[in-house]
């Protein structure tokens, strides 16, 4: 054992002494929130900060009169405890490396009881294998690689849909227009080449060749590159019924960018959420891509049947001066989830928390989300998240996928 | 892949070379008057693609009118950049080399730090411009008229620096303060007067090179980054200090990239810039044009 291997675990050992007894003299507990703050993805981080803020300040203060379940078990469970939540913010840049210092950062000198992260699903690799050793739970709120609750991790928790579940969503969409006589037989697959693009493709190319989908297009590409044109020009080239693209923002707005000037127009585009979420994407090129459906896990039109939607979106917009999309939904509905789960385990002990969270069962209709419920499976997955597929119409995102989530048929083929 | 796919790959990586190039020219052009790497290259792109939305959103006169400006507020803030930081930076008794490489590095982080601060992590577009999304087509092959102008400016730049460098009185200075900056002292040229100038036109010319590229690129906080590392391959590919070498390098870049890209996957597509710059290095190590 080298000096470092040995200060290391010194740290562990300490902070695993220390956790129980700070969380039951403290009136405080300390959650860690990891995200991009700088870099080429801070527009993100910075949205999440206000989204973990909004739901941090509905908990901290009785559940600010908003009528919804799992507000008030959240708010009332932290209240009951005599504490108050606080979090602690770490930047990770989306570098998998950084991310995992920073989870031992916060374990080891913030104390903190759980952490929540981290959008990259790269980085939640690195992340949740960190906090395992500790023995510290995680929430992943927004990344959404199949491959992170098959990694048999005790302290991993995801309350949202992975890849899998929203490309199944999506196949199902297209198998529906299918039987609507629309005529889909090609798919290019576009995706960037970490881990949340690779096992995108991964589930896409499964799907495909289960429903029978012909893949004419499977382009892996760099993420951040200078230039798409080789690879815009090679979709074009595939001229398939539909594009799916698994794509950050700044790539998603260089794709759209550059299909403009190579005169490529797909007949539909299909993407897998993240940059086709983000409004930043339909500000810089939303005119050209009228008609795009993206996946996700949130809608806005849902506040028509919850009322308490539209107050928390309100709330959140005050600080941001954005509406919640599908990325800062999950976000919001991550800390509700964990606060409701310290809430019940009355400590801010790790291994109490965890075993909180594999007790959580919390209906859909609680949530802010169109989800069945909330009941996390043996490997951290709730499997009840049901994804919904959103459309670009008008200039808004509006639900069009699955029926009963649905407001408006989708317009299909785009172009 | 038919001949018009490759053609249209090929023209669109020599419109992206050409633009390379000029980011490169003056990473280049610092280099050569005074040895001094400038790790705040991509950041004085970042600058210039923000100094182009704030003057488009202000006066509402197309980009493509306000080049000069562009590349006026980055000869002053290149020529700032020299007389606040790197003057003192290249003082330094021991080591001024890695004092120098902190100093530049340093001043990127900063740069970084205060866009962020100023203008916020969201991505941001040019509202509209007449050039953006036009595009011109001769069969299937379709050129964007943004990275056409770019190209032509990128050229018409080439052609200014090598009349400045080669005819007039301060490229003549440029030249004899890189070759003896002691001497020049002698014959009363200032030397910093010179370095400033030099840092200014240097600054500039990223700055014409920011301009084109906020035409129909994205800008936020890091955009720098992956150009100013396509940016060191270009100089050290085309010879350290040699402006001819950048324009010559950046086109061979764009080219290799498009071609990599449509020959292998593309998220290998840097494999094959490396692979002909490893070459380069190895055959010839001051790179194709380098004179040192």
């Amino acid at each position: 054992m080298d000096r470092r291997t040995l200060l290391l675990n010194g740290a562990a050992a300490a902070a695993v002494a220390a956790t129980p007894a700070l969380a039951q003299s403290g009136k405080e507990i300390v959650i860690g929130a990891l995200y991009p703050l700088s870099g080429s993805s801070a527009p993100i981080g910075v949205d999440a900060k206000h989204a973990f803020e909004t739901a941090l300040d509905i908990i901290n203060n009785n559940g600010r009169d908003i009528d919804l379940p799992l507000v008030k078990s959240a708010s009332a469970g932290i209240a009951g405890m005599g504490a108050k939540l606080k979090l602690v913010f770490a930047d990770h840049q989306g570098d998998p490396q950084k991310g995992r210092a920073e989870a031992e950062r916060l374990i080891t000198q913030d104390k903190v009881s759980a952490i929540v992260g981290t959008y990259f699903s790269s980085v939640m690799v690195t992340v949740s294998q960190t906090a395992e050793r500790y023995q510290v739970p995680v929430v992943a709120a927004d990344c959404s690689s199949p491959s992170l609750h098959r990694n048999n991790l005790k302290y991993f928790f995801r309350a949202s849909a992975h890849d899998e579940m929203f490309s199944a969503a999506m196949f199902d969409f297209l198998d529906s227009l299918r039987k609507g006589g629309q005529k889909i037989e090609s798919l290019a697959l576009f995706y960037e080449d970490t881990i949340f693009g690779t096992d995108s493709s991964t589930a896409q190319r499964k799907l495909a060749a289960d429903r029978g989908y012909k893949i004419v297009a499977d382009i892996k590409y760099r993420a951040n590159s200078p230039s798409l044109t080789a690879e815009v020009q090679q979709l074009k080239t595939s001229n398939a019924d539909v594009l799916m693209p698994s794509s950050y923002t700044t790539d998603g707005i260089l794709l759209i960018k550059t299909m403009g000037e190579l005169g490529y127009k797909p007949k539909a585009i299909l993407a897998q959420a993240a940059g086709f979420s983000e409004q930043a994407l339909y500000d810089a090129v939303g005119s050209k891509i009228e008609g795009v459906i993206t996946r996700g896990s949130f809608s806005l039109d849902l506040a028509a049947k919850r009322p308490a939607i539209a107050k928390i979106n309100e709330l959140y917009k005050a600080r941001s001066g954005k509406d919640l999309n599908d990325n800062t939904a999950r976000e919001f509905m991550a800390l509700l989830v964990l606060a409701d789960a310290i809430g019940r385990a009355k400590s801010g002990d790790g291994e109490k928390i965890r075993e909180a969270l594999a007790a959580s069962e919390i209906a859909g209709e609680a949530t802010i989300m169109p989800w069945k419920r909330v009941k996390f499976g043996p490997d951290g997955q709730n499997a009840d998240a049901d994804p919904v597929l959103l459309q670009y119409l008008g200039g808004k995102l509006v639900t069009v996928f699955p029926p009963q989530a649905a407001v408006a048929a989708a317009a299909w083929p785009m172009n | 892949m038919t001949s018009q796919a490759l053609l249209q790959v090929l023209t669109s990586g020599l419109l992206m070379g050409l633009i390379y190039a000029l980011i490169a020219a003056g990473l280049s052009l610092i280099f050569g008057l005074m040895d001094v790497v400038n790790f705040a290259h991509g950041e004085f792109l970042m600058t210039a693609m923000y100094a182009m939305l704030g003057l488009v959103v202000v006066t509402h006169i197309d980009p493509m009118l306000l080049l000069p400006a562009v590349a006026a507020v980055m000869f002053v803030i290149g020529a700032a950049a020299y007389a606040g930081v790197v003057r003192h930076a290249m003082r330094s008794g021991t080591n001024s080399g890695m004092v120098q490489v902190f100093a530049t590095f340093g001043l990127a982080i900063t740069i970084r730090g205060l866009a962020q601060f100023f203008f916020t992590a969201d991505y941001r577009s040019i509202p509209t411009s007449w050039l953006a999304g036009r595009t011109v087509s001769f069969g299937d092959v379709f050129l964007p008229v943004p990275q056409l102008y770019g190209a032509a400016i990128s050229l018409a730049t080439f052609l200014g620096l090598y009349f400045l460098i080669g005819r007039t009185d301060f490229g003549k200075a440029l030249e004899a303060t890189r070759e003896d900056a002691g001497a020049v002292a002698l014959v009363g040229i200032d030397k910093n007067r010179v370095f400033a100038l030099g840092w200014g036109l240097g600054a500039a010319l990223v700055g014409l090179a920011g301009a084109i590229l906020s035409i129909f690129y994205y800008i936020h906080p890091d955009v720098g980054g992956p150009f100013a590392l396509i940016a060191y391959v270009v100089v050290a590919l085309g010879g350290f200090g040699s402006i001819y070498g950048a324009l010559v390098a950046g086109i061979i870049v764009g080219l290799v990239e498009a071609i990599t890209a449509t020959l292998l996957p593309p998220s290998l597509k840097s494999i094959g810039i490396y692979a002909v710059y490893l070459a380069v290095v190895f055959a010839r190590p001051r790179g194709l044009f380098g004179k040192i």
